[in-house]
Formats: C-alpha cells, sequence, structure tokens
C-alpha cells in the first residue's frame, strides 16, 4: 500500500517536472517570436515503448503484406501484447500469414483462423481487446462498424473507405466509438512522425505566417497487380488483383496520396471546399483506374492546393508535401525555410555513432503509431483519429470525382451523395457489371 | 416583518413549486384532456412500454426541459392559455386530430431540447447505417432537420408503422426526356428537348395591338426610338427566360462540327443541321453555365440554334422580330419600365444622385442590371417576371431580333395600324434588344434600341477568317426563343389524336 502511493507521489511529481519543462518550452519559443501563436493540437505522445500494463490481445482481419506487417508493429509497440487471431477473405492468405508470423516467433493457435466474407464476425467472437483492420478499403466502414459494435478498440489502415457513403459511415461510427471511450489509431503514420509532429509545431505557431498556398504529390513507379488466372471467379480475380479496382481500392489517389492529402489537411486546419482536377490512364495493365491525377483543391479565401499523383515507371517520381506562407515555407516533413530559401528551423534526428545525422526519426512511425493505441488504451486517455482520416479519404474521392468527371466537385455534393461501389453481394463467383475506365465530360461530334 | 416577509416569498415559492409540480403530471394532463385515446397510444409507445420499464412523462416532450426554467414556465403558461381556452370552447370531435399527427403540427408542441435530454447520445453501437446517416445529417444541419422527421410515431403508437424514413438523399439521374412536349391548347408549357434532360418554359403571348416607340417626352429617349406607331402582332409563345446555357449546349452538343468552317451547311444525308465550331476560351466568361443565359454565341449561331430546335421538337422556333420583342416586353404597359418608376429615378449619372443614391428596391426586384449584377450574368430565378409572366426581358443579357437594323424604321411604316412588321428587307446589322447585366438604368429602358456591331465584336478573334459562330468581345447579348402559333394546326393535331 504504502509502496504503490509513493511510486504515485514519485509519478505525480515527474509529471509536474514535465509540465513545468513544457511552460518554459512555450515561453522560449514565445520570446523568440513575435508571431508566435497558441496550437490548438492534440499531440500523440512520443514514446519509444508503449507502458506495460494490462495484457492486450489483437486479431488481424486482413492477412497480406501489410496486415502481417501491421501485427509485427503492433506486437513490438510493447510488453504484453498478444495476436491471437487471424481472419482474411482467402485461406491461402490466412495461413501464408501464419507461417510468416510463426517465423517471427509468433505462434497464433489454428483455431483461431478463419476464412471468407464473413471471416471477421467469428475473430470478433474470439476473446481479444483490439482489432487490426487491412483489409483492402472497400471493406473498412462495414468491418469497423462490426468492430466498435463488438467493443473492440481499432487499429486500420487508409484509406478508410472508397465512397461518400462509406466516409460518412466511418464518421458516424467514429462518433459511437468516442461515445464509448474506445481508441481508434488510423495508418496515416505521418501524424505520428516525430519529425512531422515537429514541424507541424512550428508551423502552427507561426514559423511560417499565415499559408497562402500547399502541394502534395505522390510520384511514383507502377505498382503491383495480378493477371488473372484459371479458375478464378470474377470476384476472387478483382479481390486477389484489388489494388487495381476502384471499388476495392478507391484509386491510388486514396490509397497511397491520401497521406499527403492528409499532411495538408492538417497543416491548414481544414478540408477544401472543392475540387477541379483531371487525370487518366496512360500505362496501367488490369482494372478500371487511373494511373495519373492532377487536381486543384480549393480550401477557400484564395488558397490553392495542387495534388498530384502518378504510377508511372520512368518518370519524375518523388513524393512530398509544401506549404507556403507569408513568412516562409516548410518541407512539412523537417525543415522551415525563410523566403529566401535559408534555413530557419530543421528537425534534429538522432545521431550515429560519428556523430552524424542519421536522417530518420529514432521510432519507426509504423512502430510509433500502435505505441499510440497501447499508450492510449493503458493509461486510458481514448482517441479516435477515423473521423479525422474519413475525411482525409473524402478529400481524395472528392478529387477523384472531379478528374472521373470533368466537373467541379464540392464538399457539400460530396457529403450529400449517394456515390456506393462494389456489388450488391459479395460472394466467390460471376459479377455481372462492367467496370468501365471513367471518362471525363461528353464526347464531340467528328 | 422581514423575516416574515422571507418566510411569505419562500412559502410562496414552495407552493408554486408544488403547483408546477403537480400541474405536470400524466394524471393532471389526463384530467382535462379531451383526447383519452392520446393517453392510450402513449401507453402502447415505445416511450412508456419500455423493456427497461422506464416511462417519459406527457411534459417530457410536449414542455421545455424544466432546467431551462424561464422557457419553461412561459411555454407552460402559453400551452395552459391554450388548452384551458380550447376545452371550453371547442368539442373533441370538432378538432382534426389527423392534422395534429402531421410533422409540421407536431412540431408546435413537441420540444426537440426534450428529445435531446434523454436522447444524449445520437451515435450509439447499435445504430445502423440509415440512422448514422440521418443524424449525421441532423449535426451537420440542426436548423433544417428535426428529430420528428424520422421518429414522428416514437411518442404515441400508430400501429406499426416503423420510422417515417429520411430516403431523401440526392438522387443523380435526372430524367432523360424521350420526346418533344405535345401542345393541345394555346397555354403556356414547359418544352422538352428530346434526348437530354433539359426544358424550359414557353409563355403562351396572347396577340394584340400596343404602341411601339418610345414617347419624345421620356427621358434619355434615342433618336431612333420613335415616332410610335400602332402595332398588331398576333399570338405566340415566348421562352420564360433568355435561352440558357444549358439549352444551348444542347444543341452544341448535338451539332457541334469540327474545323472552322465559313458557311452553314447541311448534312443532306440524315438531314441533320451542322452547328457552332469549338468556341475559343470559355465562353460563359467563367461565371457558370447552367440557367444562366448562353452568350457570345454569333446572330447566326442563335439562327441556327432556333431551325435546330425546330428540328427536333416538330415546332416553329425562331428569334422574336422586334416588334413582338416590344409588345412581349411591355406587357401592356406603355411606361419606360414594364415597372413604376422613370428612368431619372433609378439612373445612377448626376451629382445629387452620386451623392444620395437611388430608391432601387423595384427595379433590383425585376432587374439584372450594372447596380446589382456584379458585372456578370446572374440566374434568372432571382428576379420577378413581368406581366406576361417573362423574366429578365430588360435586364441579365440583351437579346438578338430577327430584323435587321435601320435607325429610321418606325417612320417608313404606313400611318395606320401595321400587323406583324418584320423591319427592312436586307442590312448589314440585326436588332438587339433589351437591357443587360453591365447598362445603367437609362439604357434599360423598353423602347430603347440597338443593334449588332459584327466587326467591332470580333476584333481580337485571331483567326482569319474570323468565327461565325461565336463573338469575342461581346459578353452582353443573348437570345430568347419564340414558337409560332398556328391553330388550325393545334386543331388539325387534336383530330387525329
Amino acid at each position: 500500500m504504502e509502496n504503490s502511493q509513493f511510486s504515485r507521489r514519485n509519478f505525480l511529481g515527474k509529471s509536474a517536472l514535465i509540465g513545468a519543462a513544457g511552460v518554459i518550452g512555450m515561453n522560449v519559443l514565445t520570446s523568440c517570436s513575435s508571431k508566435t501563436k497558441n496550437v490548438d493540437y492534440v499531440f500523440p505522445p512520443v514514446l519509444d515503448k508503449a507502458p506495460d500494463g494490462v495484457k492486450l490481445r489483437a486479431g488481424l482481419v486482413g492477412c497480406g503484406n501489410r496486415g502481417t506487417g501491421a501485427a509485427l508493429n503492433f506486437l513490438s509497440a510493447g510488453n504484453g501484447l498478444e495476436l491471437v487471431a487471424l481472419a482474411d477473405v482467402f485461406e491461402d492468405k490466412v495461413w501464408d500469414c501464419r507461417s510468416k508470423l510463426s517465423k517471427q516467433r509468433v505462434e497464433v493457435p489454428e483455431k483461431n483462423c478463419f476464412w471468407g466474407f464473413d471471416s471477421y464476425k467469428s475473430l470478433l467472437d474470439v476473446d481479444l481487446d483490439i482489432v487490426i483492420l487491412a483489409t483492402p478499403p472497400h471493406f473498412r466502414p462495414a468491418y469497423f462498424d462490426a468492430c466498435v459494435q463488438a467493443k473492440k478498440h481499432v487499429f486500420m489502415e487508409k484509406p478508410v473507405c472508397v465512397d461518400p457513403v462509406g466516409a460518412r459511415q466511418i464518421i458516424a461510427t467514429s462518433k459511437k466509438a468516442e461515445n464509448m471511450g474506445l481508441t481508434v489509431i488510423t495508418g496515416t503514420q505521418r501524424r505520428h512522425q516525430r519529425d512531422y509532429l515537429e514541424t507541424y509545431r512550428q508551423v502552427a505557431s507561426g514559423a511560417i505566417g499565415e499559408i497562402v498556398s500547399a502541394k502534395a504529390w505522390w510520384l511514383q513507379s507502377h505498382v503491383w497487380f495480378r493477371t488473372r488466372e484459371e479458375g478464378w471467379s470474377d470476384m476472387e480475380y478483382m479481390i486477389r488483383n484489388w489494388n487495381n479496382f476502384c471499388w476495392l481500392c478507391g484509386d491510388h489517389i486514396l490509397d497511397t496520396h491520401v497521406h499527403n492529402i492528409d499532411i495538408i489537411n492538417w497543416f491548414l486546419g481544414k478540408n477544401p471546399v472543392e475540387a477541379v482536377g483531371f487525370g487518366g490512364r496512360a500505362r496501367r495493365l488490369t482494372g478500371d483506374q487511373y494511373d495519373f491525377f492532377s487536381i486543384d483543391f480549393n480550401y477557400g479565401n484564395g488558397v490553392f492546393s495542387h495534388s498530384m499523383s502518378r504510377q508511372i515507371d520512368d518518370c519524375a517520381n518523388t513524393l512530398g508535401e509544401h506549404i507556403v506562407g507569408t513568412n516562409g515555407y516548410t518541407n512539412c516533413k523537417n525543415t522551415v525555410y525563410n523566403l529566401d530559401g535559408s534555413e530557419k528551423w530543421k528537425y534534429e534526428y538522432p545521431k550515429n555513432k560519428d556523430g552524424k545525422s542519421t536522417e530518420i526519426v529514432a521510432v519507426s512511425p509504423y512502430v510509433q503509431e500502435h505505441i499510440s493505441l497501447v499508450t492510449s488504451i493503458r493509461t486510458n486517455k481514448p482517441v479516435v483519429e477515423a473521423e479525422r482520416t474519413a475525411i482525409s479519404t473524402l478529400t481524395a474521392i472528392m478529387g477523384r470525382t472531379a478528374a472521373y468527371t470533368g466537373q467541379l466537385v464540392t464538399w457539400e455534393e460530396m457529403m450529400g451523395s449517394t456515390m456506393k461501389l462494389g456489388p450488391e453481394k459479395y460472394e466467390m463467383g460471376p459479377v455481372s457489371a462492367e467496370f468501365p475506365v471513367p471518362i471525363p465530360g461528353t464526347q464531340h461530334k467528328t | 416583518m422581514f423575516i416574515a416577509g422571507g418566510l411569505s416569498v419562500i412559502l410562496f415559492l414552495a407552493l408554486s413549486n408544488k403547483t408546477i409540480h403537480y400541474t405536470s403530471t400524466n394524471e393532471f394532463c389526463a384530467s382535462c384532456h379531451v383526447h383519452p385515446h392520446a393517453d392510450v397510444t402513449w401507453k402502447l409507445s415505445a416511450h412508456h412500454n419500455t423493456r427497461s420499464g422506464v416511462s417519459v412523462n406527457c411534459v417530457d416532450c410536449h414542455l421545455p426541459p424544466q432546467d431551462q426554467q424561464f422557457r419553461f414556465l412561459t411555454r407552460k403558461a402559453y400551452h395552459g392559455m391554450h388548452d384551458f381556452y380550447v376545452y371550453m370552447t371547442k368539442d373533441s370531435s370538432e378538432i382534426d386530430w389527423t392534422e395534429k399527427r402531421s410533422i409540421d403540427a407536431a412540431k408546435r408542441f413537441v420540444y426537440e431540447d426534450g428529445c435531446k435530454k434523454c436522447h444524449t447520445n445520437l451515435f450509439p453501437s447499435t445504430l445502423n447505417s440509415l440512422g448514422a446517416e440521418s443524424h449525421l445529417k441532423y449535426i451537420r444541419n440542426p436548423e433544417n432537420s428535426s428529430c420528428l422527421q424520422c421518429h414522428l410515431n416514437v411518442g404515441h403508437y400508430r400501429g406499426k408503422t416503423g420510422l417515417t424514413s429520411a430516403e431523401e438523399l440526392i438522387s443523380g439521374s435526372k430524367e432523360i426526356f424521350t420526346g418533344p412536349a405535345v401542345i393541345e391548347k394555346f397555354a403556356t408549357f414547359d418544352e422538352k428537348i428530346p434526348g437530354t434532360s433539359v426544358s424550359f418554359k414557353m409563355v403562351a403571348i396572347p396577340g394584340g395591338e400596343f404602341k411601339m416607340g418610345t414617347p419624345d417626352d421620356e427621358a434619355f429617349r434615342r433618336g431612333d426610338e420613335g415616332p410610335v406607331i400602332q402595332v398588331a402582332v398576333d399570338s405566340f409563345w415566348m421562352g420564360e427566360i433568355e435561352v440558357s446555357w444549358n439549352e444551348y449546349l444542347a444543341f452544341f452538343n448535338a451539332t457541334s462540327s469540327q474545323g472552322r468552317k465559313e458557311a452553314v451547311e447541311t448534312d443532306e444525308e440524315t438531314d441533320g443541321i451542322s452547328g457552332a465550331t469549338p468556341p475559343w476560351g470559355a465562353p460563359d466568361q467563367g461565371w457558370g453555365k447552367g440557367s444562366r443565359p448562353a452568350i457570345t454565341m454569333s446572330h447566326l449561331g442563335a439562327v441556327t440554334y432556333c431551325r435546330w430546335l425546330s428540328s427536333v421538337t416538330g415546332k416553329k422556333y425562331r428569334l422574336p422580330t422586334e416588334a413582338e420583342w416590344e409588345y412581349a416586353a411591355r406587357a401592356g404597359t406603355n411606361t419606360p419600365y414594364f415597372f413604376e418608376g422613370s428612368p431619372n429615378d433609378y439612373e445612377t449619372l448626376g451629382f445629387w444622385r452620386k451623392l444620395f443614391g437611388a430608391d432601387t428596391t423595384v427595379i433590383n426586384s425585376y432587374v439584372i442590371y450594372q447596380e446589382n449584377s456584379g458585372n456578370r450574368t446572374r440566374q434568372p430565378e432571382i428576379v420577378w417576371a413581368n406581366q406576361f409572366g417573362l423574366k429578365n426581358m430588360i435586364g441579365n443579357v440583351a437579346e438578338f431580333c430577327l430584323d435587321f437594323y435601320d435607325p429610321a424604321v418606325y417612320s417608313k411604316y404606313p400611318k395606320t395600324v401595321v400587323r406583324n412588321p418584320r423591319g427592312p428587307r436586307d442590312g448589314m446589322e440585326r436588332v438587339v434588344r433589351g437591357g443587360a447585366y453591365n447598362y445603367s438604368a437609362k439604357d434599360l429602358r423598353v423602347g430603347r434600341r440597338g443593334f449588332t456591331r459584327t466587326k467591332d465584336w470580333l476584333v481580337t478573334d485571331p483567326q482569319i477568317p474570323k468565327s461565325i459562330w461565336w463573338y469575342s468581345d461581346c459578353k452582353n447579348v443573348g437570345f430568347r426563343v419564340i414558337c409560332e402559333y398556328d391553330k388550325s394546326e393545334i386543331n388539325s393535331n387534336q383530330n387525329i389524336n
């Protein structure tokens, strides 16, 4: 008894010290710059490891490479973490994942391995605390709601949906989770990445002045695809090649570029009101998606963000974000520049043995997000990130719709849109729907 | 004394508290309320017959929450007086109970704050997707939403009704018309362009006689506006609004041709009409399309549009003659505008006007012009129509007429009543009538005349030859169609039918 009181007092003393340091830190900032503003943002705890506490058992839904990776990231977030169940649409994916995990000395009981379209329901019947959702994004809204109804904490990958109906479903389920005190972390890992967080802190406290424009881009070479194999039904082919079908993937402006869009929404503190843009398909071999987009997002008050995403080989391929303010600009990741191009501030990365900067953050952001998840649960400070990720995903959907249709698309239209992609029923077999590549506008006459 | 005063206040408060409490019980409500069925249906409802045994009382829904003390007391007093009055003066059978069960009626005596006092969580985990959509819509726009929209029957059982549904989500697809409107009599109708979702209103204008031209004493009158002549025109239909982008683009999409042709061609094989070549730049000036008037098309473009519209609807569409236009614009009036006021009142020129401004309430509600346009065309929905039901005859954009322009044409007509005058036999430029978004009040006068200036309107067109379809330098002219009325044709149609 006495012991625990003592340690509690100890803890209080420590946190008071940290608090004082925080205040001093802020004072130093304010004295440096007259334009310092208060930063209104809930920063995640940036710990190297989650605190010890109750044992937490997780189940993985979606046993592909990212799912398997996410599960291992979760397990390395702290002590007392277990992976106890696996579910996937395909049986072979489940056993593949199980054997990969087994090589990492993670043993998932055979009886807790499920497959089929309803396998996530069986997984929710297992005694577990956390569900990791890493299926193709199409299934996320329904699965997420089922998890919250089952009172589970959730880690879910981005994007969180593929259409406006799904986005609103995520927002609603997010509110349910908040009301129930659950924690939901999404795979927008830049928001858990220390260099991004510190750069955000700089920008939000006025380091570049008022934001006047932005740019975000994800330009890369072609991504994985599967050509159809004999014996695969329409449904099986599409799900195995999900990264190339819009109803499953949402197109790459969601799948990858949503990371950059999320940064812009985060730094600007809002979502755009409308979008105009274009895109097309020059090199893609399978599916119905585009392989390039260029979108002009209007954030109101004369502020625009140019979004580019492309998946074509041998092009000028880079990725990043860039935000310009009245007093400077930033790459959002680690550096703030003055308007003359000189460096104003740079994030200090850990140094290696030779005293040189490693240029990478101390803890991988993919692990850091799981440390946030476990910390939030064990310290009973619930965090729900689903709504903001749904808003960033819907931003990307607005851009995609602008490109697919050639029209100006507004946020209000998106919030009222009944667009719902995909077949009515999920079952392995033929799918009668057509999957044409979208063409904007109308054909003029010859 | 002081103590006694204090005590009496306390006593009064205690008593009134008791009174309020007593008069808020279900028994009290039922004691004189003339609707025993309300009591019965409440007992069967989801708000009384609950699994948990929690029961919701009359006042929980039918008065604001008691913690909003002032509102609670005033509404309680109001409903008390109202119910007492009705109880004394009306018989239960006189009251239309069905009407009282409608959403609009219910909003008068059901308090949403009461709903929200108990239902603090709009997103319980078991909420289904329709509920989630509806509650999201509610929290995004609480002023224009109401719990009752979906949950009308939760307080009183009305049989198994379920939710009164919120299935009013935006429907994406518009009806594509398969055929044009069929005319059976001379009356206003909605024309439909087959194969598109575009429709527009054609207003029936009964023929008649009128004085064409401007009297000598009208302020700001110009030399070409007289002498006043007596004119008679036959009946016709006229577009309620200037031809919109929706309408003009339907034509463009159906007939546009490649390259830049110098002459109108008719495709013999399909008997189709070869229409405009693509415009350069944004012909809408970036102001938006939709119901805004189409602009920058040439007079030839407008005429070709009418030919095309006639061919797809099987009717006789054309530009109005100058006389038809003025007859429709005057709509029986004889004044500078078809509404009250003189140009002197509305014109903002001159020292005093600049200083004090003009009272422009009336003109603002009828016309899109310099003072209210923001220097661009506007949607026609925002103005009132004239006496015939036509909008923006003298504003938004000026309009092409069929006639060639001759400044002295009025003096060349015979001095008797002129029937359906069509202007000079030939000429260089065409008549343009009506004011525009960038005109000031003096140039909005119904009698004012204008004309095309082909050369000036093509100055910056960089092509040689210059476009015959689009003006590069004229942004404030569009047009309006009329449909000819042929009594015999309509009658013969009826015979066939």
